[in-house]
């Protein structure tokens, strides 16, 4: 929270109380001062800047786990609680919660759902915004509105609280937010193996087909100083098996004879600190090369993801910018980020690879890098079909545009 | 009226009294007839009928199969064009490779399993009503199902939507779409936000190896805390089901599935998964069921012996049709470990009121769905009903539960949203109503409580 005031000159308030946000929210509602809404300050490459506010909001002290009940497979956490110490929570029962967000020790849970963060294992474990079974949210008049409750399954009225998720701060304050915890999978396995050209399209085809779905399959190309791994020529391949005890072994079988159809050359297994190996690689999806990278989140089918890596790699390469690749098999969606340490003509590179980047992939949106030029780019990627609707929407939650005024998808 | 013939063609528009009445009932709630039916065969149809009814100033009431409780899918005060998707029916297409599909809203849920079934998938939610309830009608309730308990609801299984809203433009929505998740807005909102004209679902691989076992309790209570037990030791099977002595002694009678009539409660547990695992699966579930009381354990490993066992449970709710003429299903959810306390206050409730009730429910989700039996012919019954009815959604509500778990608030349920919501807290689903249909044109008189006006609760600065 310092770094973002500090860097952004901000006044910062962080309310102790729930009833002090509110109050803190009313008064500037009605006095016309923008705020900004800040968690851990950890997804801040995503979205515009924060220049249109003129306080920051940040919701790191309210950071109490209200409710667990493991029997009950639902746990209500106030909004600035750390992943981190969610998790640590829930471990201690064998539960998690697949957040998958860069950063766990500062991200909070209000923020990684706010941000509408998608992690690499969802096709198995599912997206956030699928595990949030209740929430409370501060409106910008300060008034508190609670949607769904402490049950797994609730019809009654509309889901607001999935609305909420994704929706960047922007209908109101997340301050507390109850989610379905899972069962903690006993084993888990990690497996390193380089991925050379001939060899990616049939690896990717093999991994989708796998009966014992991996948690996590991903082709990693440039990152080398984030992901501490024996670099292949050409990227290596992440996979994570979690599974039961008894399962583990013919899943561990079922990849190793995968990946050899698909010729790919000797597998390394990792057992110990398997997930540790995820956090890292997730921490890569935001880490930024000094001020001098942008890292795009492209999303797409699980069957275009290897084709639409390496196309994205091309054209980040064309401008004689470096690329850096991840790729997710398993969900098709592909993280690019471009860099280079010569700064020399970066801005009109990075304008130019931005140009070309939205024509192949419109959706592609920016989730990392604080280059100057940024605010120039197509930081949501292309209009979404219903803006407009969005648009109405923002208007009825927050009329006086009070909260994060102009981060949002167009500018909203 | 013409105009919607032009539209559909004359032959896909009911307008006749004999007609219109089969229109003015869902499976459980009387409504009025409305003015008139359509039956449109795309969505260009519907846009228009939408325009038309706009312009004749009548409301748009979407309907899939009928099979909802709570009146959310009739015209309430009479009046009012029902757009049928009777004629919208067909999976448009099948993508195998990315497990998902694209379906007109009319698809009966059996039939879109049915449909990939050869390429060895399955759409998971599988409400009671599968058989003949539509995709478009479970996405307007957010359907459950036995099976929810692993694969979720169908919010969770919906990947965009092509919708007409009030004024019968199109719109889509994709939950990968940059900005607000409209699709989850939409799933769930009971045809009050926008109309669905097609979806693209998710479909799941179908499972390697599925066992279903049945254990017998000396309570209610033990198996309660047999749920629990098992959930607690990190197993979510696919489905636990409970069944009470009232609604095992009424399968029995009807059709002999072979459950245990000396028991107090079932419960039936379904898991799917991977037959490597299945072995450790079934024992730890055993033991787990025995150590909280079971009196017996059976499992089944055949497809006929599974069959047999869901057979049970699938045709509870129409053995209980031979105890007595009518019935009646309350929703309600209650955290998992307030089970007991709930099913108790179930009891007490149906005692008091004098009458009968047989639980059958989804155990693992906390769900609750007491039938209350009785005689349509007896006022007095039918105002028991109704007060017992209400005795549980209040205790429901003190147990820190909710008014529906799966069927929705439709009609029947409006009024006790402000058990469970604050005025602000409607008045935040009010805003979101107003953004997408100000004149309360579609499905209206629903979900909100009467009078219920952003506005009015929390006027704007």
């Amino acid at each position: 929270m310092s770094t973002a005031n500090a860097k952004s000159n901000h006044r910062g308030e962080t309310p102790a109380t729930v009833e002090e946000l509110c109050d803190l929210l009313r008064r500037c509602n009605d006095d016309g001062t923008k705020i900004g809404v800040a968690g851990g300050d950890t997804l801040r490459g995503m979205g515009f800047s924060l220049s249109g506010s003129e306080l920051v909001l940040n919701t790191t002290a309210l950071k109490r786990i209200v409710a667990y009940d493991p029997c009950d497979l639902t746990v209500a956490v106030q909004a600035g609680t750390t992943l981190r110490s969610l998790t640590t929570r829930l471990k201690k029962e064998g539960q998690f919660i697949p957040f998958d967000a860069p950063r766990p020790a500062h991200a909070t849970v209000g923020g990684t759902l706010a941000a509408g963060w998608l992690g690499p294992r969802r096709h198995r474990f599912g997206r956030p915004r699928d595990l949030i079974v209740g929430s409370t949210i501060a409106l910008a008049d300060g008034t508190l509105a609670r949607a769904g409750g402490m049950v797994v399954k609730n019809v009654a009225g509309y889901d607001m609280s999935r609305l909420y998720v994704g929706s960047f701060g922007t209908l109101g304050v997340l301050v507390q937010t109850n989610l379905k915890t899972l069962p903690l999978p006993p084993a888990a396995r990690a497996f390193l193996a380089p991925l050379p050209e001939g060899t990616r399209a049939r690896a990717f085809t093999q991994l989708q087909m796998l009966a014992v779905e991996p948690s996590a399959a991903l082709w990693i190309d440039g990152f080398e100083k984030e992901i501490a791994s024996a670099p292949g020529a050409e990227g290596r391949l992440f996979v994570l098996l979690e599974s039961s005890d008894a399962l583990l072994e013919r899943a561990t079988r079922d990849l190793r004879s995968a990946l050899g159809r698909a010729g790919v050359p000797q597998t390394e297994i990792v057992d110990s600190r398997a997930r540790e190996m995820l956090d890292a690689i997730v921490d890569a999806y935001v880490a930024s090369v000094a001020d001098r990278s942008i890292t795009y989140r492209l999303t797409g089918l699980p069957s275009a993801a290897q084709e639409c890596a390496l196309e994205s790699r091309d054209l980040v390469r064309r401008f004689a910018l470096d690329a850096g690749i991840i790729a997710d098999a398993m969900n098709g969606d592909v993280v690019v980020r471009a860099s280079r340490n010569d700064t020399r003509d970066l801005s009109l590179k990075f304008q130019v690879l931005d140009d070309a980047l939205h024509r192949a992939r419109p959706r592609a949106r920016i989730i990392a890098g604080d280059h100057p030029v940024r605010p120039a780019l197509r930081v949501w990627g292309e209009d979404p079909p219903a803006l407009e609707r969005m648009r109405a929407l923002k208007c009825a939650f927050d009329p006086r545009g009070t909260l994060n005024p102009g981060r949002f998808v167009g500018g909203m | 009226m013409e105009r919607l013939g032009q539209a559909v063609g004359a032959e896909n528009v009911k307008t006749a009294p004999e007609d219109l009445a089969v229109y003015a009932f869902d499976a459980y709630s009387d409504g009025k007839p409305p003015s008139a039916v359509v039956i449109p065969s795309q969505t260009r149809e519907v846009s228009a009928v939408v325009k038309i009814a706009r312009a004749l100033g009548e409301p748009v009431i979407a309907r899939g199969a009928g099979t909802g409780l709570c009146g959310g899918a009739v015209s309430i005060q009479g009046g009012g064009v029902v757009i049928s998707f009777a004629r919208m029916h067909r999976m448009l297409e099948l993508d195998v490779p990315n497990r998902r599909a694209r379906v007109q809203p009319g698809i009966v849920n059996l039939h879109l399993s049915q449909q990939v079934a050869a390429s060895k998938l399955f759409y998971a939610p599988d409400p009671a009503s599968q058989r003949s309830s539509t995709i478009g009608g479970n996405i307007a309730t957010n359907a459950g199902g036995p099976h929810c308990l692993s694969y979720g609801t169908t919010v969770n299984h919906v990947l965009a939507l092509e919708v007409v809203d009030e004024r019968g433009e199109v719109f889509t929505t994709d939950i990968d779409d940059a900005g607000y998740d409209l699709t989850a807005a939409l799933v769930g909102s009971e045809g009050t936000l926008g109309i669905v004209a097609s979806a693209w679902v998710r479909l799941l691989r179908m499972p390697e190896s599925t066992r279903v076992w049945l254990a017998a309790f000396p309570s209610i209570e033990s198996a309660s805390e047999a749920v629990s037990a098992i959930v607690g030791a990190g197993i979510v099977p696919t489905a636990l089901e409970m069944m009470d002595a009232v609604i095992v002694k009424a399968v029995e009678a009807a059709f002999a599935a072979g459950y245990p009539t000396d028991a107090a409660a079932v419960l039936l547990i379904e898991n799917a998964g991977f037959e490597d695992e299945m072995n450790a699966c079934e024992a730890a579930i055993e033991r787990l069921a025995l150590a909280n009381g079971a009196l017996s354990w059976r499992a089944a490993r055949t497809q006929a012996e599974r069959d047999a066992l869901w057979a049970g449970r699938k045709g509870a709710v129409g053995a209980i049709g031979r105890i007595a003429p009518n019935y009646y299903t309350q929703d309600v959810t209650v955290p998992r470990s307030a089970l007991p306390k709930a099913l108790r206050a179930v009891e007490v409730a149906a005692r008091e009121n004098d009458l009968v009730v047989g639980n059958v429910f989804h155990a693992g989700d906390g769900n609750l769905h007491p039938l209350l039996v009785y005689d349509k012919r007896d006022r007095r019954q039918v105002a028991a009903v109704l007060s017992t009815g209400n005795a549980i959604l209040n205790a429901a509500i003190d147990l820190g539960g909710t008014i529906s778990g799966e069927h929705g608030i439709g009609y029947e349920k409006r009024d006790a949203m402000t058990r469970v919501y604050s005025a602000q807290d409607l008045a935040a689903m009010a805003r979101v109503r107003d953004v997408f249909d100000p004149e309360h044109a579609l499905n209206p008189e629903k979900i909100f409580p009467a009078g219920t006006r952003c506005v009015e609760v929390a006027p704007p600065q």
